[in-house]
């Protein structure tokens, strides 16, 4: 009984030394990190009410870099930018990643080659992407130049150096890099649908198309979710491929949020309105982030009471 | 006999162990830290070429070049500056030198440059810039002109035409006379931010002179909305119109060899474009430099000039590096081979420019020089940050490059977005 006694109450220690390894390397780069992202986010907030320019200095401006940041054609432009393509990309993008994934999963010999086809792009860096679509969108050296050449010669594509369509070039650009990723969580979950269903609608006469739009694709609900997320954060904070690509546009025409703040912050040296810009590019983040937080709350608390 | 007592051993070998600090207190090795923009090309070249000689005088040179335009080493120096170890040398310029001299220590030039005589040879506007203050504390080394007007000569002979315009009517009538006789674009430029800024101020200074120091140098708002600015943005239309619309964003150098083949006409660029032409091959008889065109006869001159800045340091060996630097860069030597690697003109305006090694693109830009300073036309460029700081400069230039790429604004439109960029950037 004494023995039984102390190794009670040796247990827990014992159990708490055994998974030490386990909780440091867990929670030690967690909180490491956690506590970087937090406090220079909160600094960068810092800065965003005082007068600084060329180095931070302290001091209190109230909402006035906001207020000045917001009336400059920059950040206005940017935000437009931002909604046509944050919009076009991510539908797009899930659009494309879900034919490929629909393709893919007809059991096609070499489907491993062409999975690491679609899923090459991803591996590749946002400026060399950038650049190297920048040469093919050029009209007079790319696309246009070559379908010119092959004869019909009232064909344009001239996307790039038009105003009004160049924030296209970069959706291209970008889909063309990260459908595979869509692509690749969309075909975990068509491979994940129970096959108890398909041989039940099967049983029941379904064609192949009408199988895919009513039993399989509801299916994927959770996963288009996560990837219309994931696809909307990388929307948000696009710098490198719009640099590379069109360095902010024919004039200012593909400006995005993410570059106003580079340029205010580092080439103009108004720190304080990069900063400002800054902070209002982690609201509309938050204004996308919090819904969906919102609703798989929601969605746990159904499933816990159901 | 003579005993080596031990009060002799000790003093003997404490004094050994002075003797070295003594005679390094002597002797300090000068060494520079220095960081720029210049990491290749003809720039990198002639700082390379600077740093030899600075090694030659005895010093040890760590020169760690950040590649990209100004701003990418202006954040390396602030990083330093915040860091509290700055670089004993650093390129910067324009008005950038009174802001940053705010925000750190730096050394005081004017015995070293009463020594030299330096001010009696530089132009009185740059010599303003550099003495923020009233003490110099950094020194121009090189002026580049942004207004240039480079000839192709094949497209020359396309438009049968020998003269080189001095007006801005003159430089319309050729351009057309090039399309007419076949050149497909007439203006060769590139498709980024300063070069969109130099087509508009090259048209403002050659028109007016005064407005483009009323107007871009003290950004009075009567110049700003005035009738010379309105004509500025037409003839930067005209000018746009003969451009390449599929330049994009490139850099002008990638039009260099249509503009040598005689398919592109004209440039208006800055005299560094020499160096950029030499380097990429092609020989000075392909193509003409001139002053850019300015309509009261006499030349303008868009002053772009850099400079290094020296920050205050402690220790004894940069500080002699920074003495030694100093006392080169006011060289004439040595600004003579700096500026025939570069492409540009000496800042000192005793510099005989008539040897062989110049180029006669540079005896053009610096007797343009002269004559622009004796009739007050020397003014400072805005698209290469010498008359504004960069953030009245940005949003200056955000105006001008979407009025370029834009060709649905109208001038009016274009007069009225700098009048409200400017008020907005105040």
């Amino acid at each position: 009984m004494p023995a039984a006694a102390r190794t009670d109450r040796r247990r827990p220690a014992v159990a708490a030394v055994r998974r030490l390894p386990e909780f440091l390397t867990i929670w030690v780069p967690l909180l490491l990190s956690a506590g970087h992202l937090i406090s220079f986010a909160l600094w960068t907030i810092w800065v965003s009410f005082t007068p600084s320019t060329l180095v931070p200095v302290s001091g209190w401006v109230g909402l006035r870099n906001y207020t000045a940041m917001v009336a400059t054609r920059n950040w206005q432009i940017a935000f437009d930018n931002l909604l046509v393509f944050g919009s076009g990309f991510v539908l797009l993008s899930v659009l494309m990643g879900l034919l490929l994934a629909i393709l893919l999963d007809q059991r096609i010999r070499g489907e491993n080659v062409f999975r690491s086809i679609f899923l090459y792009p991803l591996a590749v860096s946002f400026v060399v992407t950038g650049t190297v679509w920048s040469w093919l969108l050029n009209p007079g050296i790319g696309i246009q130049k070559l379908v010119n050449g092959l004869g019909w010669t009232s064909f344009r594509f001239d996307w790039l150096i038009d105003r009004e369509m160049a924030i296209w070039t970069i959706v291209i650009a970008a889909i063309w890099q990260s459908s595979g990723f869509a692509m690749a969580l969309f075909l975990a979950g068509l491979r994940s649908v129970d096959p108890d269903l398909i041989k039940a609608a099967q049983i029941d006469g379904a064609g192949p198309i009408r199988m895919y739009r009513r039993v399989i694709l509801p299916t994927l609900w959770p996963i288009t979710v996560t990837v219309v997320v994931i696809q909307l954060q990388f929307a948000i904070t696009t710098f490198d491929l719009v640099r590379a690509l069109t360095g902010g546009g024919p004039g200012t025409a593909t400006q995005l949020p993410a570059l106003v703040v580079y340029d205010f912050m580092f080439q103009r040296g108004l720190l304080a309105r990069g900063a400002a810009a800054a902070v209002l590019m982690l609201l509309i983040l938050l204004a996308v982030l919090l819904p969906y937080a919102a609703w798989r709350y929601l969605q746990r608390r159904q499933s816990a009471h159901a | 006999m003579n005993k080596i007592t031990r009060r002799a051993m000790l003093a003997s070998t404490t004094g050994l162990i002075a003797a070295p600090r003594l005679a390094r207190a002597q002797a300090v090795k000068p060494r520079l830290t220095v960081i720029s923009q210049w990491s290749a090309g003809s720039d990198g070249a002639a700082i390379t070429a600077l740093g030899k000689k600075f090694e030659e005088k005895g010093g040890t040179w760590q020169h760690s070049p950040v590649p990209g335009f100004t701003t990418e080493m202006m954040n390396k120096l602030r990083a330093q500056i915040m860091a509290g170890d700055p670089p004993a040398c650093s390129q910067l310029k324009g008005p950038e030198i009174a802001a940053w001299s705010k925000i750190a220590a730096t050394v005081n030039l004017d015995a070293l440059v009463a020594a030299a005589g330096y001010e009696k040879v530089v132009a009185p506007d740059l010599a303003r810039l550099h003495k923020p203050g009233g003490k110099w504390i950094s020194l121009p080394l090189q002026i580049y002109s942004t207004n240039m007007l480079f000839l192709s000569k094949r497209a020359m002979d396309k438009a049968k035409a020998d003269r080189i315009p001095v007006t801005w009517a003159e430089f319309n009538a050729l351009a057309e006379n090039m399309k007419a006789g076949g050149v497909t674009y007439p203006i060769a430029n590139g498709g980024t931010r300063p070069d969109d800024g130099q087509k508009f101020e090259a048209a403002l200074a050659g028109i007016s002179p005064a407005a483009y120091r009323a107007a871009m140098m003290t950004l009075d708002e009567k110049a700003l909305k005035g009738p010379e600015v309105k004509a500025a943005f037409a003839q930067a239309r005209r000018i746009a119109d003969w451009m390449d619309p599929n330049t994009a964003a490139q850099h002008y150098s990638v039009n260099l060899p249509r503009f040598v083949a005689g398919d592109m006409g004209m440039m208006i660029q800055g005299g560094w474009a020499q160096g950029v032409l030499l380097n990429a091959g092609f020989k000075l008889d392909d193509f003409i430099i001139a002053p850019g065109p300015c309509d009261n006869g006499k030349p303008v001159f868009l002053l772009n000039a850099d400079a290094f800045i020296f920050w205050q340091r402690k220790e004894p060996d940069l500080q002699a590096g920074q003495t030694l630097m100093a006392q080169l860069v006011m060289d004439p030597a040595i600004q003579t081979m700096y500026s025939q690697i570069t492409g540009s003109i000496p800042v000192r305006t005793d510099v005989d420019l008539s040897g062989a090694g110049w180029s006669d693109g540079q005896r053009r830009t610096a007797a343009a020089l002269k004559e622009a300073v004796a009739a007050n036309q020397a003014v400072l460029s805005l698209a290469h940050n010498m008359a504004q700081e960069n953030g009245m400069t940005a949003a200056i230039i955000d105006v001008l490059t979407e009025y370029v790429k834009n060709k649905a604004m109208t001038p009016d439109q274009g007069v009225a977005r700098l009048s409200n960029a400017v008020e907005g950037a105040r």
